[in-house]
């Protein structure tokens, strides 16, 4: 807490991320501030039909946490891949166009097309073994 | 950056605001300059979020009464003009209702996961570009953040879902989370075709390019982010759940999905999370595609009536995506999960490739220059224009 | 100053995410504290000025990982599956009894030890300064001349990883018994 930063109101290191902090803040708190006041004043009447999970006015049977379809998962790991690749190309799609304007466009674009290319080569592995299909069907 | 430019410095400017600022710095007895800052933040941020969880709420009674209007129909039109406060008898009652969390649900989840759908849409608007003064955070990443972060409401939406303990809950959350994660790989190969044009993530860089005129937007750039625009638009659909790609809270299957545990202000949460999100994707769209808030001319620039014209055009835009998000619910009928899969691994995946590699090459040949910039200078050089 | 307090709370978050989520039983938590300690790590490099690396942190570990592994729970059946195995996993390093964590608290000292006075070193050398020049551009032109092997040799590990997921996601022995019409 000292007096360092009166000279400029905008010292660049606040104006970057105290916005995302406010706002991340605000979040929190409006809506739990919303939350809280339906607390307050909402009526508490529990009963143990209404804590009871809905199964269209069934007695549930069983629990909900069962095992799931593989296909989730391997959804996640093309997602990750996807993910990662979109994460490396960010960087150097940023400086594609100051590059081309340096005239280094071609070799910045083969190298681009070649990561690429290998990226493409995977999706249409997984789409001729019918891993992009929801229901896989397992005829040969 | 130079004083009297953004919204907040305008703020700082109020003499009467000044005094308040003054009052609290010295409660905590700090610097006052920094306190002033932090208080006008803090006042600007509590603002935006309010209007925008306003639009929220009130994108619920334009999804009724613009529904009602496809369907020949009078929709809300009980409460105030035209039901205009129905949104408010809404919160009301929503307020009111009480809290029920089932008994063998997972409590802390179940709390958490509505916390985590809100906060992935609030922090969001830090970054968006209502106008020039009015970007409250100026990070380099823009885009890439509101990406990232909303990332969390795909997260919700899984724990929601997971935590009630209901099998219509855990179906809707499995399918919203794999369907939020699958639809961003072409959001985000979207964004990269426009990031190859603009040579930067921040919304300024975004923005520096376009013009206040339809030639000038990215949208009429080249073919490629012609097709980038349908791409990312039909993606963002399925990412904020909208139908036709509502299948995570499909009424007629999964009676509510994810969200079919929760009651009163928690799943008050959840809508409105959903309503701000379609917002910010719109505004995104807006941004990205169509030019932003740039005001012809650019009318009054620098000053606050022109930062209000550029609020007024960003705001217009926006509204007029959400319409089209609306009335598409309204026209087409729900996927099918397999197509749901098929449509973004193997139609939308591959198109966004096409076209970042379509935008590459056409920056490589053209040198970056828009269509309508090498039709002119194709009449302009020959005398026998097409 | 901010920087600092954000520098502070996220290694604050990254700590007690990681203590949650050793703590906790309940894989799901578990998933959900690893977020926290996730979202920390963000913060830490958002406040010292890696303003990219942060957002990459959240889009890929936040966004894809924490997903992922939510969904290998899920394919182990969630609850049920700990309940069931409750006295395997009671009998599992670091889950158990006090010996076990007593070891691994001090392997973990050991560990923490050296690399904090590798990390030392470290520091010492790099500027932690805030760069004004966008740091993805940075990345980028380094991408496209010193590091240009490992950026396209990268393009391969992805390659391998889709491979590795359509290999999992293989049904054993079904295609070869009786192919079903589903």
């Amino acid at each position: 807490m000292n007096a360092a930063v009166s000279s400029s109101v905008t010292s660049p290191s606040l104006h970057v991320l105290t916005p995302l902090i406010v706002f991340m803040v605000i979040a929190v708190l409006l809506f739990g501030g919303a939350l809280l006041v339906a607390y307050l004043i909402s009526p508490k009447a529990p009963s143990r039909q209404k804590s009871m999970i809905y199964e269209c006015g069934e007695i549930p049977v069983g629990t909900a946490w069962s095992m799931f379809n593989v296909r989730f998962y391997v959804i996640g790991l093309v997602f990750i891949v996807f993910d990662v690749e979109t994460a490396l190309l960010i960087p150097v799609a940023s400086v594609y166009r100051t590059l081309v304007a340096e005239g280094q466009g071609l070799y910045v674009f083969i190298i681009l097309i070649s990561f690429m290319a290998v990226i493409i080569e995977g999706l249409a592995y997984l789409w001729k073994k019918g891993d992009l299909d929801w229901v896989k069907s397992y005829k040969k | 950056m130079s004083a009297n430019e953004t919204v907040i410095d305008h703020l700082l400017q109020f003499e009467f605001f000044q005094k308040i600022s003054t009052a609290i710095g010295s409660q905590i007895g700090v610097s006052h300059i920094w306190v002033w800052y932090m208080v006008a933040l803090i006042l600007v941020a509590a603002v935006i979020t309010g209007i925008l969880a306003a639009v929220g709420g009130f994108g619920t009674y334009a999804e009724r009464k613009i529904s009602a209007d496809i369907q020949g129909r009078f929709g809300p039109n009980r409460v105030g003009p035209y039901g205009l406060f129905q949104v408010i008898a809404d919160g009301l009652k929503m307020i009111g209702k009480e809290d029920i969390s089932p008994n063998e649900s997972d409590k802390f989840l179940f709390y958490l996961a509505p916390f985590l759908c809100i906060f992935g849409v609030v922090a969001t608007f830090a970054v968006l570009p209502f106008s020039a003064g009015l970007t409250l955070s100026k990070t380099n990443v823009g885009i890439y953040y509101v990406v990232a972060i909303s990332s969390l409401v795909g997260l919700g939406i899984f724990i929601a879902g997971y935590a009630s303990n209901s099998k219509w809950s855990l179906l809707g959350g499995m399918r919203g989370a794999s369907q939020i994660i699958s639809y961003e790989i072409p959001v985000t190969l979207s964004i990269m075709s426009i990031l190859l044009l603009s040579g930067g993530l921040s919304f300024e860089d975004i923005l520096a390019n376009q013009t206040a005129w339809p030639a000038g937007w990215y949208i009429f750039h080249n073919p490629f982010t012609f097709i980038g625009f349908f791409v990312y638009f039909v993606s963002v659909l399925a990412e904020t759940n909208r139908a036709p790609f509502d299948l995570p809270e499909a009424e007629s299957e999964l009676v509510s999905g994810y969200h079919t545990e929760y009651t009163g202000m928690r799943y008050g949460l959840f809508a409105l999370a959903e309503y701000m999100e379609v917002f910010v994707v719109c505004g995104l769209a807006a941004t990205l595609f169509l030019g932003g808030y740039h005001v012809p001319f650019d009318i009054g620039k620098g000053t606050i009536f022109g930062d209000i014209l550029q609020i007024g055009t960003f705001f217009a835009k926006t509204l007029g995506l959400y319409y089209v998000v609306i009335w598409v619910r309204w026209t087409f009928p729900r996927l099918r999960v397999d197509h749901l899969m098929s449509i973004c691994w193997k139609y939308l995946t591959p198109i966004a490739l096409f076209n970042l590699l379509g935008v590459s090459v056409w920056i490589l040949f053209f040198d970056g220059k828009s269509i309508l910039d090498l039709f002119l200078s194709a009449i302009s050089s020959g005398p026998v224009g097409h | 100053m901010l920087p600092e307090i954000v520098l502070l709370f996220s290694a604050f978050m990254v700590f007690l995410g990681g203590i949650l989520l050793i703590s906790t039983k309940n894989l799901m938590h578990s998933c959900i504290f690893l977020l926290m300690c996730l979202f920390g790590v963000a913060g830490v490099y958002a406040s010292l000025g890696a303003e990219f690396l942060a957002v990459t942190q959240i889009i890929v570990y936040i966004g894809g990982i924490v997903i992922l592994m939510l969904f290998a729970v899920m394919l182990t059946g969630g609850k049920e599956f700990i309940s069931r195995l409750h006295k395997v996993l009671n009998l599992a390093p670091l889950m158990g009894d006090k010996s076990t964590y007593m070891k691994g608290s001090i392997v973990g000292l050991i560990i923490f030890g050296g690399l904090s006075a590798f990390f030392y070193q470290l520091l010492k050398v790099l500027p932690l300064k805030e760069q004004q020049v966008s740091d993805y551009k940075i990345i980028g032109h380094s991408l496209l001349t010193d590091n240009l092997l490992a950026f396209e040799l990268s393009s391969f590990l992805l390659l391998g990883a889709l491979i590795g997921a359509a290999i999992i996601a293989k049904p054993e022995k079904v295609s070869e018994s009786k192919p079903t019409d589903i």
